[in-house]
């Protein structure tokens, strides 16, 4: 092979390769606003049976929490999410725990751990979601934090480090 | 110096691949939990998960079920696990590395096969759970020998969603299987079974066909004495790696549509969609060469020309390097194939689909290595008729595109225009030459047969008949009452949704309608279709739902691709269990007539 065909060569599968990786980032990027859509568009029962639209808490910052009570490191993060809701939540601050789940169980945890924020409930497709959402495994607990423009600015899968999740928070109210 | 500058370079590479790490790398659960399963005695079955290092699942959330119904199972050997401290759960028993159940077989039904549908939940050491997941392995009786048992299957993998544990929204807990999960299916296999006649079509396309022989032989190598049986072999590794490409090419195409996957359904995309594959129409009529650039293909070609014939390994390479090289026959079908995959948003389907094209556009070539060439049809003009056939067939897929969107008077105009102009280019007027080839007339039969059927859509739909599929159907007398009381559909808006309906309406059938206000032949299948007597009598002994796409949001898209649909309309039913009946939809729109005839076989169904 002569030198000028290694350089063409070369050059060659340098820009298959930009050109993969733009692709990727375009790819992912247009996953996460489709993602935050998707997650805005939902509409899902509350604890009382009542139908809640997302699009509700627009113009919030929005953590929303995707969990279950049958997922142990899911529940051990909820205390630190009601602290943060009671602290920051006249600033604007909105959690929503969306629970792919069994309603009587979610219920008795909510009461038992003094939940001081809409739970809402997802039956297993809700996972589908998520996933769109930039959860690649679809495991639980997914976190997701939506400026009050509606854009996701930062997610976090398994239990969300609290010192983090507040100084996001501060500098998104 | 060159020595420590390239230890830098490592040590960035290191580093980089560290801070990209952050994020715990985690599994895909049927990864993590891998199941596989045998029929262990006569009378049992014996369950293997294998799990990934730092998962574990909980010994509480396993569930089997097995179809047949005639066959029971009777109750799960669970093993001791290990011991695990939960804060909140208590002592909870967990398993690591490897479990494996016995579950007993109850009634001795003698069946063929069985599959076991298997429930269970599992978390990664890293703190998070997976939500608990069905799989499912079929097994034959016939790979079961009374000393050993069957080997271990492996489960397919698909990702079905159980909910044993999981209310569907609204409602109260159930711990019984959930059918409604392996209800969608169907249509997978014809469609594979098409790709593959469109690749054995494709390969007696006039670029391809004339090349065989000579392909065979650069396979075949210079070592010339070939056994039928090393030719065959020989053929079939390059058709095969031919078949991975195209396979990547399907896989990509099924990722591909998740971009779109906002946009979903609107008149504007499904009409660009159209102009494209009349587009691509238009190359296989020879208007245009749709290639690759003649450079790249010649470069390829090269490179495909310094490999060694004769090899196993050689050969394959080969394949996968030539898929690459696509002339001008195969550019436009194989775009549109794509296209088409990129809509049902499929990873599997285009995977297969694609795969199962390459196999059929290899069969010349397996033939011509089993039998030395004694096989293959003579080269000739009629192959640029193949050729032709792409052409109309891609512009009959831009119909089927539309016609959601145009009224069934302009269908059925546009598909005898499209009969009419092929016949004449199957020269179905011209009168045939003296000693005419057995092809040349052939053609010329379909010719006349294209032009009937044309001129009868043309008729049809000047007669005020609005039926695609009988045209002529407003040449029989026969009035009509109509007005009647609009269908009182109930809505669903996504699968949880529907799930619930179906669960609800156990006992009676379901009929699923999918509905969007730009959807034309939706409006008529109302107007004309829904509003007959006899059609309203049938539907009054169903529970109809309806979904109304018409915003095309995530959910609706979900619900398409359950029932691989390509947008509205689409009605699909259910029966008194909640199961899809197979061969029963309808797609697109039906008369009173046929639909109550559809309607007869929902109720009948059992």
């Amino acid at each position: 092979m002569s030198r000028r065909r290694q350089i063409l060569l070369l050059a060659a599968v340098g820009l298959i390769a930009a050109a993969s990786g733009f692709g990727m980032h375009w790819w992912r990027l247009s996953g996460a606003s489709s993602g935050a859509e998707a997650v805005m568009r939902l509409r899902l029962p509350d604890l009382a049976g009542q139908e809640q639209a997302m699009s509700q808490w627009h113009g919030r910052v929005l953590i929303v929490n995707f969990w279950a009570t049958w997922c142990a490191p899911c529940r051990e993060e909820i205390p630190a999410f009601v602290k943060l809701q009671a602290k920051y939540g006249a600033r604007g601050a909105q959690f929503v725990g969306i629970a792919i789940d069994q309603r009587d169980k979610v219920a008795d945890f909510a009461r038992e751990f003094g939940i001081n924020y809409p739970v809402l409930l997802a039956g297993i497709d809700m996972v589908e979601v998520t996933r769109q959402a930039g959860n690649r495994v679809g495991a639980l607990p997914y976190t997701l934090v939506f400026d009050r423009e509606g854009r996701i600015v930062a997610s976090e899968l398994g239990k969300a480090k609290e010192t983090e999740l507040e100084q996001r928070l501060r500098s998104l109210l | 110096m060159l020595l420590s500058m390239r230890y830098a370079v490592t040590l960035v590479l290191v580093l980089a691949s560290a801070a990209g790490a952050a994020e715990p790398q985690l599994l895909e659960p049927e990864q993590a939990f891998r199941l596989s399963a045998r029929i262990a005695r006569h009378d049992a079955l014996e369950v293997r998960y294998q799990i990934a290092p730092g998962y574990y699942m909980y010994r509480d959330k396993f569930r089997f079920a097995v179809e047949p119904a005639e066959l029971r199972l009777g109750t799960a050997q669970l093993p001791p696990g290990k011991r695990k401290v939960d804060k909140f759960f208590g002592d909870v028993e967990v398993y690591r590395d490897e479990v494996r159940i016995l579950v007993p077989l109850e009634s001795g039904a003698s069946v063929p096969r069985l599959v076991l549908a298997a429930v269970s939940q599992g978390c990664a050491d890293v703190g998070v759970c997976y939500v608990p997941q069905e799989q499912k392995v079929e097994l034959k009786f016939a790979a079961y020998d009374p000393q050993a048992g069957s080997p271990f299957v492996a489960a397919v993998a698909e990702r079905t969603g159980a909910s044993p544990f999981i209310d569907s929204p609204g409602t109260a807990a159930r711990g019984e299987d959930d059918r409604v999960a392996e209800l969608f299916r169907g249509g997978f296999w014809l469609m594979i079974a098409s790709f593959f006649g469109f690749g054995l079509l494709l390969s007696f396309t006039p670029c391809v066909l004339p090349m065989v022989p000579v392909l065979s032989g650069v396979i075949a190598g210079r070592g010339g004495h070939l056994t039928k049986t090393h030719g065959f072999l020989l053929s079939l590794a390059y058709v095969l790696g031919m078949a991975l490409t195209y396979a990547a090419a399907g896989v990509a195409a099924g990722l591909s549509g998740a971009v779109f996957a906002a946009a979903l359904q609107s008149p504007w995309v499904l009409g660009a969609f159209a102009a494209l594959f009349v587009a691509l129409a238009l190359a296989m009529f020879g208007f245009y060469e749709l290639q690759l650039p003649v450079a790249l293909q010649s470069r390829l070609a090269d490179t495909t020309n310094r490999l060694h014939g004769g090899h196993f390994m050689g050969v394959f390479s080969m394949g996968i390097l030539s898929a690459l090289i696509l002339g001008p026959c195969m550019a436009a079908p194989l775009a549109g194939a794509l296209l088409y995959i990129s809509q049902t948003r499929d990873v599997v389907l285009g995977g297969t689909a694609l795969f199962a094209m390459a196999l059929g556009m290899g069969v010349p070539l397996l033939v011509v290595g089993a039998s030395a060439g004694a096989l293959l049809p003579k080269v000739g003009p009629w192959m640029e008729t193949v050729k032709r056939f792409f052409g109309v067939v891609l512009l009959g897929v831009a119909i089927y595109i539309v016609s959601p969107l145009i009224p069934v008077s302009v269908q059925m105009v546009a598909w005898g225009v499209l009969l009419v102009i092929t016949a004449m280019y199957l020269r179905a007027l011209d009168p045939l030459p003296h000693g005419a080839h057995g092809f040349e007339r052939f053609s010329k039969g379909v010719g006349v047969v294209a032009l009937l059927a044309g001129a009868a859509y043309l008729i049809g739909a000047l007669a005020g008949s609005r039926d695609v599929l009988q045209p002529l159907s407003a040449l029989r007398m026969g009035a009509r009452a109509v007005e009647a009381a609009p269908v009182a559909f109930q809505r669903v808006d996504d699968l949880a949704a529907l799930k619930e309906a179906v669960r609800a309406a156990r006992g009676t059938p379901v009929m699923l309608d999918f509905y969007a206000d730009w959807c034309v032949t939706c409006k008529e299948m109302e107007r004309y279709t829904f509003s007959d007597p006899a059609v309203r009598a049938r539907l009054d002994r169903l529970v109809t739902l309806q979904a109304d796409v018409t915003r095309g949001t995530q959910a609706h898209g979900a619900l398409l691709r359950r029932f691989r649909l390509f947008g509205p309309p689409g009605i699909v039913f259910f029966d008194r269990d909640g199961r899809e009946i197979d061969g029963v939809r309808v797609i697109g729109f039906q008369s009173a007539e046929r639909f109550a005839a559809v309607l007869d076989r929902v109720l009948a169904a059992q």
